[in-house]
């Protein structure tokens, strides 16, 4: 039975951990929220019909970190600066050779993590499932609970947002 | 400005941007939006934003779960108990160092009244000393990546150093060793 269950936290484990991510901008946050998922996968998981078992995790990872979220709001105004941790600044930092060139497409990721983080719910959540994580249409729509024409009603706003305040932030761009 | 019945405006045009680059509109919508950004070099500057906006959002690195996160999943599933990791946050550090520098400054004091007799507690106030130098070298390293603006030198000017001369004054010793600043 663990087995069974190992195998499923495995296989989700990093769309889980890299949703809950991008939804926190903070490492420790996103492990905690993943530890909590995948022990709820393990407590509930006779009840998990297999073929939603993805959209499911997506749905309990999402009200998680909404609760942390909330929680973080409630508690402090000195949280973490939007967009994203340390580590992830790592991450997205360019392979492009030419040094400028590498510069300016780095400090347009962080640009767009920070826009990212800005643009709001429902939004952020259809952007990073889909242009991030490469869902399709109807997995978002049953992790969301919205029909699939919302998705992309959802996804286009969304990164019409982030286009805007792209803008905002370089106006000469 | 004549421009033909089925033209676009900017303004709608902008709003299609999006749905246009996904090839999501019907046909007719979808030459409308291409006469129009061939004819509006502003409109066409605002579809390469949104197309490397794009690109670069689906060129994100997708993290990985470190190994002991599953790991401490897989113990609970065992039936052992498993904490969350205790980890110190930014909120609670500062409220665990501005407690440990009314301690030392008050505990310092307090003390000075009573120790100049007693030698053996001489030892036990050097030791509070050093923690405490240890939590202010921490305060500020916290403050620092909290973007508060308390530098070292000031720590070291303003509270440091007052605090140790004054328990060294306390001791009857000189205590002129250097706070640690990192940890």
């Amino acid at each position: 039975m663990l087995t069974a269950f190992e195998d499923t936290a495995q296989r989700y484990r990093r769309r889980v951990y890299s949703f809950a991510r991008y939804l926190l901008s903070s490492r420790e946050e996103a492990e905690d929220v993943t530890q909590e998922v995948l022990l709820r996968l393990w407590r509930h998981r006779q009840g998990v019909d297999e073929e939603r078992l993805g959209s499911w995790l997506l749905r309990v990872t999402r009200n998680a970190c909404y609760d942390l979220l909330r929680k973080r709001r409630s508690e402090s105004a000195a949280g973490l600066a939007p967009g994203f941790d340390d580590e992830a600044e790592e991450e997205v930092a360019s392979a492009e050779p030419d040094p400028q060139s590498r510069a300016e497409a780095t400090d347009f990721r962080r640009r767009l993590l920070v826009a990212l983080a800005e643009i709001g719910e429902p939004y952020k959540s259809v952007v990073i499932l889909r242009e991030v994580q490469g869902l399709p249409h109807r997995e978002i729509g049953e992790t969301l609970g919205i029909p699939e024409v919302t998705v992309r009603v959802h996804l286009h706003r969304g990164r019409k947002r982030l286009r805007e305040l792209m803008k905002e932030d370089v106006p000469h761009e | 400005m004549n421009r033909p019945h089925d033209a676009l405006p900017c303004e709608e045009a902008l709003d299609l941007l999006e749905p246009y680059l996904d090839a999501d509109l019907p046909p007719g919508e979808m030459d409308r939006v291409r006469r129009h950004l061939e004819a509006c070099s502003a409109c066409a500057a605002e579809l390469s934003l949104a197309a490397r906006i794009q690109r670069e959002l689906r060129a994100l690195p997708q993290p990985d779960c470190p190994p002991e996160v599953i790991e401490r999943v897989r113990r609970a599933g065992r039936g052992e108990v498993v904490p969350f990791p205790a980890r110190e946050r930014a909120p609670r550090w500062r409220i665990a160092a501005a407690a440990a520098l009314v301690a030392l400054a008050v505990g310092g004091g307090a003390l000075g009244v009573h120790i100049q007799h007693v030698r053996q507690q001489q030892e036990q106030v050097a030791q509070a000393t050093r923690e405490a130098r240890l939590a202010l070298a921490y305060f500020g390293k916290v403050t620092r990546k909290a973007g508060l603006d308390v530098r070292d030198e000031v720590l070291e000017k303003r509270l440091v150093v007052p605090v140790a001369r004054s328990v060294s004054r306390s001791l009857g010793t000189a205590d002129d060793a250097e706070p640690r600043k990192e940890l």
